[in-house]
């Protein structure tokens, strides 16, 4: 006979009333967590992993949500049937959360030691115990050693914008620990930060569950970050428990079909499921030519608004780009990638170099209708690149009107456009909010090629996207690209992604390209040490590929 | 229906966001209470001339035998200081009050609605011109003003509309300034400049739509300020004259017989309070069932 789970949650059913009815939300989720063990729940957004993690902690809202049956115990208490006090006692002493977002989760007007000793001190109350000042800062300065930040006396100094991505991951983890709990919630740690910042946290979890005897329960949609953090997995779709099992059982035999779609829309980075893109179109002329381009942005400031500072963006850039490629911008946030792309479209000038497009320099091609007819962009997140007030219809009417198509004959145009993107004629009526992330997407690049360019600029099309909505994104821009012989300029972070989209790969670091060349050669040869780092950082799926991937040394 | 990509939109049982936002009304009381009061407000003005009991009360009549009667049944909120039956007097002064609304409104919100869109959309000096103009016009005390201008104009209906309209369209410009710049950090209105598009098509299509539940919900709220605005200044004379029946005037006249014959101040300024709460609780409807922040 085992110990009992430190935590389990028994056939819990979750409803939320809105509007007069009553849908479910979570049908009979069961789950356990072990003394010592790791556990991750996964599932797309929208599945009920967060509704789940927020009636663990106690923080769903009720009403509109109503527990219509199942039970939560912690340590052998029914969390559901304890009083608001006792409950709250719990708080960070028992059961611990690191949320998402780490610039969200501070108060942005305080400074980073206030807000850690607050958690500290209410804590104390609750618990009635008495501590000194000094006694409190001695504490959190030992806990921020934990999460392996030296300068303890610095950065409880400092605000929240004073710290880098990783440092607020690091000072959040920190707080979750603050009061000693046994359970620590995770929900999509390090999802916001670069790769290598992520891998970074994820070793920092894995050492805190070892060496602090934590159990953890990570919530998470990254496979890959999964079978690095966790001994055992549940699936989840659509607010049921559609799988569960061991690591090992879960990623090498998938049963469940919803587990092996996931698994299969992750695009290997390694091994024979890996497709390599080729370029068969011949063109002597490149499309897209950049030569030694640097942008230096200004910051202005004092008296007179003077320059007060010069931001290399882009450092001496030189790329070409042939007719037919897909070209895959490779960087971590920062590193100039978006300003490159904003440069090719003319949308920013460059400090200094050249760009030309089909042998014609941007300076003075951009902002003519030809110009317009050759280039288009499709943005990151549909959700802002798509007018929330006006109709599928009205939008991709926009590009059709400013190139001189006649009038009548555009609504017809818009159907074939929503046709070319798989999406019904009759979306052409309906406003942004009322389609998914996905048909969104197709939106924004049915409305990129209404004027049939030959080369699109994609800034991280799929980064806002579920994994599953990805894959068949990814397919429709291979079916357009073979359609219309387009060139495409993929940006992106996600290295698996552009190995089996791109067919030649730049990698940037601070402005910078430091290594490019064709997909095959950059991925299974990296000689930049950058490059290397950022292919070992990728958390993959399965063992062989991790094997695979370039060995750093410490 | 046919398998569509990336999942289908949301199940059958959901609600449209429209069905949505009136099923948010329909259950907010204030909201549908507000509707009713201006609704009734409206078409008592409309109506004015049928619905009055004595629509010659309306102008310049004198009924001698009638005057200070209290509220009784032929007088449903009692007679003034010559005769007239205040409640028909209330009826036509509504209509003064919406005609005032309307020419304000109808004036001050597409100018100050332009202006701003103006100043977001192309900032640099244009902006710094609209706005610091803006501010200008802000920091003048608007009673004090508008007393200033109607007392240079001579004090009549169309010059209390004119005084009040200067003072009105810096609050929609201002609001929509800041939605404008808001909007200027979203990627469609970039994708709207790629697709070639002219500054015309970006202000009025691109980012006006998004400004409209905010210049409803603002000119909800408006109008029942302005009839206050339009009231205080009849009410210290410089505002419309009689024999108009104007609402403001009403109460200052019959604040003379205060507080024996009480009926003749009070009427009208509960008029003025019935149709201003039915504005602002509409407003505050509107405000919630639409979802915007002023």
């Amino acid at each position: 006979m085992s110990a009992p789970p430190l935590l389990q949650v028994d056939r819990l059913t979750i409803g939320f009333r809105s509007y007069g009815q009553q849908p479910r939300i979570l049908h009979d989720v069961s789950l356990e967590v072990g003394v010592g063990e790791r556990v991750a729940l996964i599932g797309q957004s929208g599945s009920g992993k967060t509704v789940t993690m927020r009636a663990i902690i106690g923080t769903l809202p009720m009403p509109p949500g109503i527990v219509e049956g199942g039970a939560i115990r912690y340590d052998g208490r029914s969390l559901l049937e304890l009083s608001r006090a006792d409950r709250n006692r719990l708080k960070g002493t028992g059961i611990s959360i690191i949320l998402q977002d780490p610039m969200l989760s501070f108060n942005p007007v305080l400074t980073v030691g206030r807000q850690m000793d607050d958690i500290v001190r209410y804590a104390d109350i609750r618990l009635g115990r008495r501590r000194r000042a000094a006694d409190r800062r001695q504490h959190i300065v030992q806990t921020l050693e934990k999460v392996q930040l030296a300068e303890g006396g610095r950065i409880l100094g400092s605000y929240p914008f004073q710290l880098s991505g990783g440092m607020r991951q690091r000072v959040l983890i920190g707080m979750a620990l603050l009061n000693a709990p046994r359970l620590l919630i995770a929900d999509e740690p390090g999802t916001a930060l670069d790769v290598t910042t992520q891998d970074e946290i994820l070793a920092l979890l894995n050492r805190l569950v070892a060496e602090e005897g934590l159990s953890l329960l990570l919530i998470n949609h990254n496979l890959g970050v999964v079978r690095e953090t966790a001994d055992r997995v549940y699936v989840m779709e659509k607010g049921r428990i559609v799988e569960s099992g061991t690591r090992d059982a879960i990623f090498s035999h998938p049963t469940h079909p919803y587990t092996r779609k996931l698994m299969a829309a992750v695009p290997p980075l390694y091994g024979a499921g890996v497709t390599t893109v080729r370029n068969t179109r011949a063109g002597d002329m490149p499309a897209i030519a950049i030569e030694g381009v640097s942008k230096d942005f200004l910051t202005r400031g004092g008296w007179l608004n003077w320059v007060t500072g010069r931001f290399p963006a882009v450092r001496d850039v030189s790329l070409q780009i042939a007719p037919g490629d897909i070209f895959g911008i490779a960087g971590e946030s920062g590193s100039g990638k978006t300003t490159l792309a904003k440069m090719i479209l003319g949308l920013i000038q460059p400090s200094a170099g050249d760009i030309r497009v089909e042998d014609r320099a941007v300076s003075v091609f951009a902002g003519t209708e030809e110009f317009r007819k050759l280039i288009q962009i499709v943005y990151q997140n549909p959700g802002s690149s798509l007018n929330p007030r006006r109709t599928v219809g009205d939008q991709l009417a926009v590009p059709l009107k400013f190139t001189g198509h006649a009038g009548a004959r555009i609504p017809g145009q818009v159907r074939a456009l929503l046709e070319m993107v798989d999406l019904p004629a009759d979306y052409a009526s309906m406003y942004p909010h009322e389609l998914s992330g996905g048909q969104k997407q197709r939106v924004a690049i049915a409305r990129a090629l209404s004027v049939r360019p030959r080369i699109l600029v994609l800034d991280e099309p799929t980064s806002a996207l579920d994994v599953l909505v990805q894959s068949t994104v990814i397919e429709l821009l291979h079916r357009l690209r073979e359609e219309f012989d387009l060139t495409y300029v993929f940006i992106s972070h996600d290295l698996s992604l552009m190995r089996n989209f791109c067919n030649r790969v730049a990698v940037m670091l601070r402005g910078e390209v430091v290594e490019q060349g064709p997909v095959a050669q950059i991925f299974d040869t990296p000689r930049h040490p950058y490059t290397r780092a950022l292919l070992s950082a990728i958390p993959v799926i399965s063992e062989a590929e991790a094997a695979q991937k370039p060995k750093i040394t410490n | 229906m046919s398998v569509l990509p990336d999942g289908a939109p949301g199940n059958s049982r959901m609600m449209t966001s429209r069905q949505m936002a009136l099923w948010r009304f329909t259950r907010n009381p204030a909201a549908m209470i507000g509707a009713v009061i201006v609704i009734s407000v409206v078409t008592a003005a409309i109506l004015a001339p049928w619905l009055a009991p004595s629509p010659e009360s309306a102008g310049a009549f004198v009924d001698f035998r009638n005057r200070h009667a209290p509220p009784s049944a032929d007088n449903p909120m009692g007679t003034d200081n010559v005769g007239r039956d205040i409640f028909s007097r209330v009826l036509f002064g509504y209509r003064v009050s919406l005609g005032l609304v309307l020419g304000v409104l109808g004036v001050a919100v597409p100018l100050g609605v332009v202006l701003g869109l103006c100043a977001g959309y192309f900032g640099g000096w244009i902006e710094t011109i609209i706005m610091r103009f803006t501010d200008i016009m802000l920091a003048l005390p608007p009673l004090a003003m508008a007393l200033a201008i109607t007392a240079v104009l001579s004090p009549n209906l169309i010059n209390a509309m004119i005084a009040i309209t200067l003072l009105w369209w810096t609050w929609h410009t201002r609001l929509i300034y800041r939605i404008v710049k808001a909007q200027m950090n979203e990627d469609y209105v970039e994708a709207a400049k790629v697709a070639g598009a002219s500054h015309g098509h970006i202000l009025f299509r691109e980012l006006l739509p998004n400004c409209i539940p905010a210049i409803a919900v603002k000119t909800s709220l408006d109008a029942g300020f302005v009839i206050l605005f339009g009231a205080s200044l009849s009410f210290l004379g410089l505002g419309i004259q009689p024999p108009t029946p104007d609402l403001g005037t009403m109460v200052a006249t019959g604040a003379e017989y205060m507080p024996e014959m009480w009926w003749q101040a009070v009427m009208p300024g509960l008029a003025i309070l019935y149709a201003i709460l039915g504005f602002n609780l509409l407003g505050d409807g509107l405000r919630d069932m639409l979802d915007v922040e002023l």
